[in-house]
């Protein structure tokens, strides 16, 4: 293409134009008051649009509205949750009053891939949750805030690390076994967007999109669900700029904690006596203090509209010295041009996090550390060398003992981390039928972690080291993502049938680049030698620094899809869509893949019209997509360095190529039921997932392939599940409302072929587990069994016995049976719950509304690991704490994995409660409205669970001892079900929060 | 208007065009191909270099002198070492106690490790080999290389495919195959076709003496000695006098000698406030110190190195976690590998071995102060090493056990250590030319002209006329504590199935280990031995 100096100029003309096209066309301002047609009551945030456009408002906390339209708009379209919406001619009219009727079948547009399209048109399992149903208080990630409300969706942050280190967020349970993959999320249409950059406090709404025909369109990366996210947009009210303030303080604590024994508990139990008396737990937590503050600004004249939001989040963890302080910024703008067939769209969002990821190995060591130790030296009962330790006591000589308020006052664990995200869409109705939007995104992220253990650290620091003392890490990280995408929709009708063609092509590119470096050996603990490296010894001598870089090559995906949604008869729905999509990922001649999925609907009711019931839709969607593994390179083969101590190098295979690795593909069927009837409404979705040729890395021959791994297709994995919400307006009278809804959800995973019929996995470690394997993986049965001997009693050495499962006279419960025709060994329970359930309850009282949260998981058990260490009184562990709760067995001296160990945890929470009362000013007042509420967050949960907490832990990082570091990078899907000893302890946050609008 | 659209749209579609499908996956964090750069003679004693430095590693990463592979199944299903759980500690799921017991299974871990950690080690070799790169005098080595791999293999699984090249799958060969296998790739390296007393090897591509860490001729000579010592267990046919020739052969030449009195290097153990601590090792210490290069006892030996050389853990395998103290070591140890009490007791108290092998009683730290252990769990404050272990499990005292110092600590010494580890050491080929000679005649007696020069360096009466079978295995043992050999040896004596302190009597299918069930599941057809 020639590109000519015209072409130049009228594109600066244009920007030109579009700056400027606020004031380009008459205007008037139309403005009213919306309220609900039975009460008379003012509805709050009720939608005002202009049909035709996107130029639209929404109603103050008055009811009251005010929006500029065209001199060519002719209708106002007025819609609210929950109501049947209406549209209105303008003609000449500068003030519409409306009411709007509660009850009747909603038709709201909900977004999915690539458009937006009518609820009642979608033929998949989509949920949508606005704004004002999602949970309440400090929340921190975006994906709390739909905790237990859609069916279908595990979101589980075990224990309350505000840095979220361990959060899982799955849909329908896992969908590959290869890595954890969570599902795609897409900010305002920039796919893959960091969750992370998104404030809680702008977003307006979420959508989920659950089964394989709604997440074929986004293609592999959408393989896991897709969540959508739509975040606040601007006002076009001519010349006046909506403020709001949203503030929120709180106060966490522990609120549940292992039990164990205090000093005389511990004594009277043969406990080595040291002399004090220091409660552990309460030495290394605290209140934690937390703050949020936003501030947004929304406006916007004609065409154009904008909001600039400023979060601020100050998050104290209950763990000393941990937490977060995070500054969000986000600007959306919109206009249109040339008589609204050129529409652009820009939002941008830019996150700056500090952490303190602090060490939650300070909470492991606090259970088990010996309760009549001093925290300080000086309070030892023999001369201690303390200055060794910066005054700290330690049990010097015993394995995996540190002094746990040592960990967390000495040593620095933090990281910063910088991420922004733009995108831009560009629209052009080219005619009335047929559109074309180009969309362009980049997103950019930066992470600098440092951990400094000071030379007086026993845990990290090497303390007792005469020479090597002290050790400074530092890891950075970059990475980028850029998304170019074009496609172009067509619209018509035919009669009665309504079509939408929809074809595109989407360029997707990831890089990544990290370093990390360690290294010791600092002079003394005058000061924090991380920042002067230089002065480290380990410069001098060969051996000791870790240096690591690396960057992944540009990891691309590439497809070309198309769409089809018709509408027959206003009642019968179809859509189809495909995608043909490649990656670098794979083997050279299986990159590409073709994903079709396959979608029907038909509104029953429409044809029956059965009595009294408002909505009878049946749909039936299937959908097939490719999934990729996590790893670059897989196809390839990998080397690594050999150094000879004379100069010379060499390099030995470390991991096997497959030239033949294709795409893992999920096949999913999900069949639906929507039914509404007076104030009771449900959604039924029953569905059938299908994963075949799954990537993992596998044991191959050894003898074949020089190493004995490497990534293969194999496997297959089948989900069956279903979901069902439920919804009933309880009153609706005049000035009290409540509606209650329940979320139910329920899935079976069979892991129906595997690259072996069966094994084990997920070891206890140590001090002395290693080897004790707790979570079966057997071709043909469940995910997540917990396998091991059953406990039956003590004998008279201490040990514990196991029962005789199989009776025939001899007991086989050694670990290296674990799998044996003989052995003793049982099902002792399972890692994912049968049932997961959500209740929520929205009382409004004139002014006031309380909001409460039920949630609940039953049928899922954990193997409590704190009691599977240290509640057998072991003589030779007599300087360990022992955890003391009711399922103690007296005598019992040896450790030994079992059914002792392995809990029910069931359990059914009060989530989060708020009461809220909202205040409304007159007109003239500079403040429109003030909403004051306060928020408790797990203020009573129900379970016979020992352990710290309850929630089902999905996903296991192995057992990391004597203070090795966490490798929260590499997470183990297939042995869910283990509470282990890096989990932080649940925390219980009571929050005052205000919110203002002027 | 309309001109500025076309425009748009074409600009539109020339950014998808541009764009392009092009999905070459280009990585540039990983290396992908063959990298080899020669080595710089200094003239010194270095490892195998240029081409065949990483099939040398190979020696350490296959398990070696390390925890969870074949040092350990070697090592702890003999009557010279266990480790004891020690209540929750080191219990690993009943593992240990099982490989102590002889009821391990074919999915023990260690089991697999051992299986894996050599074919890999034979991959990186037959990936050399099949490069097209190697000279033939690097050939040679590399397939004698090969062939102690194999050898590994033969004495541990029996029957296993034997692969020579990259990406081919033979089928599972019988143990006389593998047998055969080794044998006849040993001889290729030496040029011969048998041994015999007339043979010839200035035809061998291999090295005539030279560094320990390259595969020359007596290595290879070595290896064939352990081989046909062990040929009626591996095939049933008696070899004793090939062994005999072989080990002649290597002590006539010369070039080896025995490390005795004069054979000293600095003790880098003496804490500098303990008088009795030697300012030097001689002899028997000398050869395992942690400067035991260039030893003139090593014939073949695996290069460690602290930092380039990386697989040797006993520092943290066999001493209590306050052990760190005596040397100010790196990083503290893990309180497993102990020595049983009848073995240790099986050494004469003036036996210099015996004090070489073995840490046992009260400790004291580097500036000679006793090493106090807060978590003690007998009365004694201090950490006081006993001989006795007073149960393998489940609570078996965290200082019970003479400890395993063969392979001596260094001052500031690291989790890696820095000794060689002999795989042919001329000590042991006397001990093989002394079974042989006594096996050929079946009269023990014929052996102790060979034994007795060992007995004299360890400060030991010699036997005269008095040697038996039994004793020939205790001597034996004495000697070769911690080399890995114990097992095979009592195999070869028969008593490997017997009973001794808390081990039952063992089935005889348990003198092959099983094949590692992960290895059957991989689905290439392997089948189990018997028994398993």
């Amino acid at each position: 293409m020639k590109l000519n100096v015209d072409y130049v100029t009228k594109l600066l003309l244009l920007l030109a134009v579009l700056g400027l096209s606020n004031f380009a066309y008459a205007q008037r301002t139309i403005t009213g008051t919306v309220t609900d047609a039975e009460s008379g009551e003012p509805l709050i945030g009720a939608n005002i649009l202009v049909v035709g456009t996107s130029t639209g408002t929404i109603t103050d906390f008055d009811g009251n509205y005010s929006v500029n339209v065209s001199a060519d708009a002719t209708t106002l379209e007025f819609s609210y949750t929950g109501y049947a919406s209406q549209r209105v001619e303008i003609g000449s009219q500068t003030t519409i009053d409306l009411a709007l009727s509660a009850g009747e079948v909603l038709d709201e547009v909900v977004v999915i891939g690539y458009g937006t399209q009518k609820e009642k048109e979608i033929t998949s399992s989509v949920t949508s949750v606005n704004a004002e149903d999602f949970n309440q208080g400090p929340i921190t990630d975006p994906a709390q805030l739909l905790q237990g409300k859609v069916a279908g969706l595990q979101v589980y942050n075990r224990g309350g690390d505000p840095n979220g280190q361990n959060s899982v967020i799955r849909l329908r349970g896992i969908s590959t076994v290869g890595a954890n993959a969570e599902p795609l999320v897409v900010v305002d249409g920039i796919i893959g967007a960091s969750l992370d950059n998104v404030d809680p406090n702008d977003i307006e709404s979420m959508s989920v999109l659950k089964d394989g025909s709604a997440a074929a369109i986004y293609g592999s990366r959408g393989s896991s669900g897709v969540i959508l996210i739509t975040t606040r947009t601007g006002s076009k009210e001519a010349g006046k700029v909506q403020f709001t303030y949203n503030g929120q303080v709180g106060a966490s604590t522990a609120f549940n904690s292992v039990p164990v024994m205090g000093r005389e508990d511990f004594l009277a139990t043969g406990g080595t006596d040291l002399g004090s008396n220091t409660d552990w737990i309460k030495e290394v937590t605290r209140t934690g203090v937390n703050n949020v503050h936003s501030l947004a600004a929304a406006g916007g004249a004609g065409n154009t509209s904008y909001r600039i939001s400023g979060n601020y989040r100050n998050v104290d963890g209950i763990l000393d010295n941990s937490g977060f302080e995070q500054f969000n910024a986000r600007l959306n703008f919109s206009t249109k041009a040339f008589n609204d067939r050129v529409s652009l769209d820009f939002n941008s969002s830019f996150t700056n996090r500090k952490s303190d990821f602090g060490f939650r190995e300070g909470l492991r060591y606090a259970v088990l550390y010996n309760p009549t130790a001093p925290v300080n030296g000086a309070d030892a009962p023999f001369s201690f060398a303390s200055e060794q330790y910066g005054g700290f006591f330690e049990t010097l000589g015993l394995f995996d003992s540190f002094n746990p308020v040592a960990i967390v006052n000495q040593n620095r664990n933090d990281g910063k981390r910088n991420e922004i995200t733009y995108g831009a869409r560009l629209a052009y109705q080219v005619t009335d039928n047929f559109s074309i939007t180009g969309r362009i995104a980049q997103q950019n992220t930066t992470v600098d972690n440092r951990q400094y253990y000071p030379t007086t650290s026993l845990f990290r620091g090497n303390a007792t080291s005469p020479t090597r003392k002290g050790r400074a890490d530092f890891y950075n990280e970059n990475t980028s993502f850029k998304l170019y995408e074009g496609y172009g929709t067509y619209l018509n009708n035919f009669g009665n049938t309504d079509l939408t063609l929809t074809a595109g092509y989407s360029y997707q590119q990831n890089n990544f680049e990290s370093n990390t470096l360690r290294l010791g050996d600092f002079p003394d603990n005058s000061q924090d030698f991380s920042n002067i490296i230089e002065a480290s010894q380990d410069l001098q001598n060969a051996g000791f620094i870790t240096a690591n870089s690396d960057a992944s090559p540009d990891e691309k995906i590439i497809a070309f899809f198309a769409r089809a949604n018709a509408t027959f008869d206003n009642a019968i729905f179809v859509n189809a869509s495909v995608r043909r999509e490649g990656s670098t990922k794979l083997g050279a001649d299986n990159r590409w893949g073709i994903f079709p999925a396959f979608g029907v609907g038909v509104n029953l009711n429409r044809y029956l019209a059965i009595n009294n019931v408002d909505q009878l839709k049946v749909r039936l969607g299937y959908g097939v997509t490719g999934a990729l593994p996590g790893q670059n390179g897989l196809s390839q083969p990998i080397r690594q360095i050999v150094n000879g101590d004379d100069g010379s190098v060499s390099t030995e295979l470390i991991r096997a190529a497959n030239p033949d690795l294709k795409w893992e593909e999920k096949a999913e069927l999900n069949l639906g039921v929507e039914f509404g009837m007076g104030r009771f409404n449900a959604t039924l979705d029953l569905y059938n997932r299908d994963i075949s040729d799954f990537i993992l890395e596998r044991t191959v021959d050894a003898a074949i392939f020089q190493v004995d791994r490497r990534f293969e297709n194999a496997g297959k994995l089948n989900t069956q599940g279903l979901e069902l919400t439920l919804g009933y307006d309880v009153l609706n009278s005049g000035k009290v409302n409540w509606t209650t809804g329940v979320v139910l959800s329920t899935y079976k995973t069979t892991l129906e072929e595997y690259v072996i019929p069966k094994e084990v996995r997920a070891n206890l470690g140590a001090p002395g587990q290693n080897g004790t394997n707790m979570i079966l993986v057997a071709e043909g049965q469940e995910i997540g069994q917990i396998w091991g001997p059953v406990f039956e009693g003590v004998n008279a050495e201490g040990a514990p016995t196991f029962v005789d499962l199989n009776g025939d006279g001899m007991v086989v419960s050694q670990q290296d049976n674990a799998l044996d025709d003989n052995a003793d060994f049982d099902v002792l329970g399972n890692g994912i719950p049968d049932l997961e359930i959500g209740w929520t309850n929205q009382l409004t009282l004139g002014k006031w509304s309380v909001n409460a949260f039920f949630r609940g998981a039953f049928g899922h058990s954990l193997v409590n690991t704190f009691r599977a260490f240290y509640e057998p009184v072991i003589s030779t562990q007599s300087s360990y704490n022992y955890v003391n709760t009711d399922l103690r067995v007296p005598g019992l001296t040896s450790a030994q994995f079992s059914s002792l160990y392995v809990e029910k945890a069931d359990f059914f929470k009060l989530d989060n409660l708020t009461i809220a009362r909202s205040f409304s000013f007159g007109g003239n007042s500079a403040i429109r409205g003030i909403t004051v509420s306060l928020t408790g967050q797990n203020l009573f949960v129900i379970t016979n669970y020992t352990g710290s907490d309850p929630e089902p832990s999905l996903i296991d990082y192995g057992a990391p001892d004597n203070g090795a570091d966490i490798d929260f990078s590499n997470p183990d899907v297939l042995s869910p079900g283990i509470d282990r000893r890096y989990n932080y302890f649940a925390s219980r946050t009571v929050t005052f929060g205000l919110k203002l609008n002027f | 208007m309309d001109k500025f659209l076309k425009y748009f749209m074409f600009s539109c579609l020339a950014l998808l065009m541009a764009a392009c499908t092009d999905l070459e996956e280009d990585l540039v964090g990983d290396i992908t191909k063959e990298i080899t750069v020669a080595g710089i003679d200094t003239g010194g004693d270095t490892g195998g270099g240029g081409e065949l430095t990483a099939a040398y590693a190979e020696l350490r990463n296959a398990g070696t002198a390390n925890h969870s592979s074949y040092y350990s199944i070697q090592e702890i299903t003999s009557d010279e070492m266990c480790i004891a759980a020690k209540g929750g500690d080191w219990f690993d799921g009943g593992i240990l106690i099982q490989l102590h017991q002889h009821t391990y299974t074919p999915t023990h871990d260690f089991v697999n490790n051992a299986w894996t950690g050599t074919y890999n080690a034979i991959g990186t070799v037959n990936d050399k080999l099949g490069a097209g790169t190697l000279s033939s005098e690097e050939t040679a080595q590399a397939r004698a290389l090969r062939a102690y791999f194999y050898y590994r293999l033969l004495d541990l699984y029996g029957r296993v495919k034997i692969v020579t090249e990259t990406n081919t799958d033979p089928p599972q060969a019988t143990r006389a195959d593998v047998f055969n296998f080794v044998e006849d790739e040993l001889l290729a390296a030496l040029g011969i076709p048998e041994v015999s007393a007339s043979m010839d090897l200035s035809g061998s591509l291999l090295a005539d003496g030279g560094s320990a860490y390259v595969m020359n001729r007596y290595g290879a000579l070595g290896l064939l000695a352990k081989l046909y010592l062990n040929a009626e267990v591996y095939v049933g046919t008696a070899m004793y006098d090939k062994a005999e020739i072989a080990a002649s052969y290597i002590i006539d030449s010369g070039v080896y000698q025995l490390c005795g009195v004069g054979c000293t290097v600095k003790n880098l153990g003496k804490r500098p406030k303990v008088e009795s601590d030697p300012v030097n090792l001689e002899g028997y210490a000398a050869v395992f110190a942690a400067n035991n290069e260039g030893n003139p006892e090593h014939i073949f030996s695996v290069l460690y190195d602290e930092v380039s050389g990386t697989g040797m853990n006993f520092s943290q395998m066999n001493l209590h976690y306050s052990s760190q103290f005596t040397w100010n070591l790196n990083e503290q140890p893990w309180n497993g590998y102990a020595t049983l009490e009848e073995f240790y007791n099986s050494y004469e108290a003036g036996d210099k071995r015996k004090a070489n092998n073995f840490i046992v009683g009260p400790q004291l730290d580097f500036s000679g102060s006793a090493i106090l252990d807060f978590a003690s769990d007998d009365d004694d404050i201090q950490l006081n090493y006993t001989p006795a272990i007073n149960e393998l499990a489940p609570n078996s005292l965290r200082e019970a056990g003479a400890r395993p110092s063969k392979f001596s600590f260094k001052l500031l010494g690291r989790a890696e250590m820095d000794n060689d580890f002999p795989i042919v050491r001329l000590g042991e080929v006397y001990l093989i030319r002394g079974e042989a000679r006594a096996r050929q005649s079946g009269n023990w007696t014929d052996a102790e002209a060979d034994v007795n020069v060992l007995r004299a360096r360890a400060g030991v009466s010699e036997y005269n006329g008095n040697l038996t079978g039994d004793e020939f295995l205790a001597e034996r043992g004495r000697e070769m504590f911690q080399e890995t050999s114990r097992r095979t040896d009592l195999i070869r004596f028969g008593k490997y199935n017997g009973t001794w302190w808390e081990k039952p009597a063992s089935e005889p299918f348990r003198n092959v280990f099983p094949i590692p069930q992960e290895q059957i599941n991989a689905g290439t057809g392997l089948t189990q031995n018997p028994g398993y």
